[in-house]
């Protein structure tokens, strides 16, 4: 009697442990799902952030033509171009990042706005085209965006939430950054009603 | 051999041939599985709808529908708007300022329901079902065949069977029925003792029809090669958004934030919570929307099945009360009566346990059949006028005029909604008063107590009938019809009968003119298919002289072509040929075919006058 209750007893923490084991590896295996989502993610935004530095130049140089006094405006694109291109040298997700791909885009705003000045450069096909295909580059940097902010907030969940926390502790999962829009594009939601 | 034996094994060998012809081409057309392409979240040119049919083997799932709506809302088309925690809660409105003109067909059969029921241009997301299912089945599929001939028309998907392949699987019905008619052949032989032509076309044009039809059903579609690289491209945005595990919990107003990738995610299966919100199949007939009033909330309805009362006519229900009082007067009156007749016959403890049952029995029938008869009297006097919306209409009795019928709606429930709350019972509606659609606002008189409509005036139409009416251009319409009917109509128009009758061509008088003899025309008779003819017997001694067919449609170029050698005979129809014993002329699409047989035989010569009578009568 006194051994059946020993192995019954050895039979239920053998069977606790095994639950333990599976679970831990199921989390874990979920875990590095989400992180290699995350990088995913990122890697898309990388792909339309270098699309856009490649567009820069052409642009710059089309608004040249028309508009070569405007140097600072100019200036600033070349400039901000090159920041964000250091930038991207370091890990994928940082604030640094962010912030450089953020100052790019409010000097293009800035560029475009020159435009308007100068009805001969508008008139260009050139920088037409340039200008459409940089705002849809712009539509997929800000869905890629909002992919990967999505992805980052699903990893940080389960990284901060009990009891995967535990074992996101184990593998030494980080929480990634998000990525975040600067100044009236902050933010994933916007709401059209 | 047992000759039964031999017939029975010509037939089922050579439609057994034929079904495992047809099934192993069933089996090798089957559409491809793609392998997915690399995760990715690039979306294509290809609407949700295509993008879903790729997704799912070239299957037009539920989900094409809800993605297209979903689609239309990060178009803005529509918007949708959730106002509480509940996804169940999401309105759909419409945006009438919306350009509207770049809509696929499908597209617009989706905008044009959502606008049929929108009141207020504004309609529930749950409310979108249907509330008729001949309707819906209609809808759907008038929708499944525009998402398909989108696809074929960008070379993405093709019909399972091409003509070729439905060519040969015709032809090869046409092998079996020859089979099938042999048999019938030796069936006669053996014990019929007058050859029955009847029985041997009779077969062979049953199965021939009937295999024919079967090969020009619909079978689904299939990949092309464009197909499955573009179904690859999509199976890896599939696993670039089910990698985003929020993706799943994306309620439908997140098309305002997600924009189209929500719509691609609900036509690729990967929105849990959109998918199972957005419902554009048939509704329950249960809890079902009303918008009586000018709100929109929700009305639960009661369909009664057991009430003795429900439905009944008055007349029935007073008799059968009657019928009632009058058994318990006689258990009540004359219960003692078997003691006193037959008292001889049984023991006394017999009737000492009967009396006091029928005395019971009695006067639960006496009270029973009382109260049946004064709630029928009150119903009569009572009766009321309501006027409501129609929330569902729906046949529950029907019955058979005679045992050959077939059963003929009698009683319809009728569920209306008068404002005076959200639960109500439906209405018995004779089906001679069913009329109304769901959605009319109608007025009716009725007894409340059976719950029977007496009359019903219907005060305003609703525009959901107008559903399926097609909004599309004539184009797209060919378009569809081309996808689901092509092989169909080449099937049905190599069996199309002509419409002219061989009867009317030409008279016996004009035969026996140019035959030089007495004749007379044999009856026609009725043959299935695409021939039609009729044959001249002499007077004298019953023989055929002439056999006068007619063909029409497909068969009808057949026989042309087929027949249409020696002497051309200018200036008769759109053309004929005289050729031996036979003349042959062509009108529109009918061919008329003349052989001389018998004693005719020696008067060709004739024959042209006799296809000038003909041509005439066809052009007349």
């Amino acid at each position: 009697m006194g051994n059946l209750g020993l192995f019954i007893a050895l039979g239920a923490i053998a069977l606790v442990v095994l639950l333990l084991i599976g679970w831990t590896i199921s989390t874990y295996n979920r875990l590095v799902r989400q992180r290699n989502q995350v990088r995913a993610s990122w890697a898309q935004v990388d792909v339309q952030l270098v699309r856009r530095y490649d567009l820069i130049p052409n642009l710059v140089e089309t608004v040249k033509g028309y508009a070569a006094h405007e140097r600072s405006t100019l200036e600033a694109v070349v400039s901000a171009r090159n920041t964000a291109m250091a930038a991207a040298g370091t890990p994928g997700g940082t604030a640094d990042r962010a912030a450089a791909e953020n100052v790019l885009t409010q000097a293009l705003g800035r560029l475009f706005a020159l435009a308007e000045a100068y009805p001969d450069l508008k008139a260009n096909q050139n920088f037409a085209a340039l200008q459409a295909e940089l705002a849809n580059t712009e539509d997929k940097i800000s869905y890629s965006r909002q992919f990967y902010n999505s992805a980052v907030q699903t990893l940080n969940n389960s990284i901060q939430s009990f009891p995967s926390s535990l074992v996101a502790g184990l593998g030494k999962f980080e929480p990634p950054a998000y990525f975040e829009a600067a100044g009236g594009e902050r933010g994933p939601v916007q709401v059209r009603f | 051999m047992d000759p039964r034996v031999l017939e029975i094994a010509l037939v089922v060998g050579a439609v057994g041939l034929w079904a495992a012809c047809y099934a192993a081409l069933f089996l090798v057309t089957r559409p491809a599985s793609p392998r997915p392409g690399p995760a990715t979240q690039e979306l294509g040119t290809e609407s949700p709808a295509v993008a879903s049919l790729l997704a799912n083997r070239w299957a037009v799932t539920e989900d094409a529908v809800e993605a297209t709506l979903l689609d239309l809302a990060a178009r803005r088309h529509v918007e949708l708007r959730q106002p509480a925690a509940d996804p169940m809660q999401t309105t759909v409105h419409l945006r009438p300022e919306a350009d509207q003109s770049g809509l696929t067909a499908y597209e617009r059969r989706v905008l044009d329901r959502v606008g049929a029921l929108a009141v207020g241009g504004v309609v529930p997301v749950t409310a979108l079902t249907f509330r008729d299912d001949k309707q819906a089945k209609r809808w759907t599929k008038q929708v499944r065949v525009e998402i398909v001939a989108e696809a074929r028309t960008k070379g993405l998907s093709q019909r399972r069977f091409g003509k070729t392949a439905v060519g040969l699987l015709v032809a090869a019905a046409g092998v079996v029925a020859t089979v099938v008619a042999a048999a019938a052949i030796h069936y006669n032989q053996r014990v019929v003792e007058e050859d029955e032509a009847g029985l041997v076309i009779f077969a062979f044009f049953f199965t021939f029809i009937a295999l024919s039809a079967i090969a020009g059903r619909y079978p689904g579609e299939r990949d092309t090669l464009d197909g499955r690289v573009v179904a690859a491209r999509w199976l890896g945005v599939r696993d670039w958004l089910r990698g985003h595990e929020e993706f799943a919990d994306l309620p439908p107003a997140a098309a305002t934030v997600w924009d189209r990738y929500l719509a691609y995610g609900a036509a690729l299966g990967v929105t849990r919570v959109a998918s199972s919100v957005l419902d554009l199949g048939m509704g329950s007939r249960r809890l079902v929307w009303s918008s009586y009033g000018g709100t929109w909330y929700r009305v639960r309805v009661r369909y009664p099945r057991f009430w003795p009362k429900y439905g009944r006519k008055a007349f029935d229900l007073i008799t059968r009360a009657l019928l009632s009082i009058g058994l318990g007067l006689v258990l009540v009156l004359y219960g003692t009566k078997p003691r006193q007749i037959l008292s001889d016959a049984a023991p006394a403890r017999w009737f000492d346990t009967f009396e006091p049952l029928a005395r019971i029995a009695g006067i639960a029938l006496l009270a029973y059949g009382g109260y049946k008869l004064l709630r029928a009297v009150i119903d009569l006097a009572t009766e009321r006028t309501i006027t409501g919306e129609v929330l569902w209409v729906q046949v529950w009795r029907t019955a058979r005029k005679d045992d050959d019928a077939r059963p003929e709606p009698v009683l319809h429930y009728l569920a209306v909604d008068d404002g005076a709350g959200d639960r109500t019972t439906a209405w018995a509606l004779p089906s001679e008063l069913a009329f109304c659609n769901d959605g009319d606002t109608v007025t009716l008189r009725v007894r409340r107590w059976t719950r029977r409509v007496l009359t019903l005036k219907v005060n305003e139409r609703s525009k959901r009938g107008d559903f399926t009416e097609s909004t599309v251009d004539h184009e797209s319409e060919d378009l569809v019809a081309t996808t689901l009917g092509s092989t169909m109509r080449a099937v049905t128009g190599v069996l199309r009968a002509p419409d002219v009758s061989p009867a009317t061509l030409l008279t016996a008088e004009e035969v026996g003119h140019a035959l030089g003899m007495a004749v007379r025309m044999q009856d026609e008779v009725p043959v299935p298919g695409p021939f039609r003819m009729v044959t001249f017997h002499t007077v004298e001694r019953n023989k055929q002289v002439l056999l006068l067919q007619l063909a029409g449609g497909r068969m009808g170029a057949w026989a042309w072509r087929s027949n249409s050698r020696g002497t051309p005979l200018p200036g008769i129809g759109d053309g004929a040929f005289a050729n031996g014993d036979r003349a042959t002329l062509r009108f529109g699409e009918t061919t008329v075919v003349l052989t001389l047989l018998g004693k005719g035989k020696g008067h060709r010569q004739h024959l042209p006058w006799l296809l000038t009578q003909a041509a005439g009568r066809m052009s007349a």
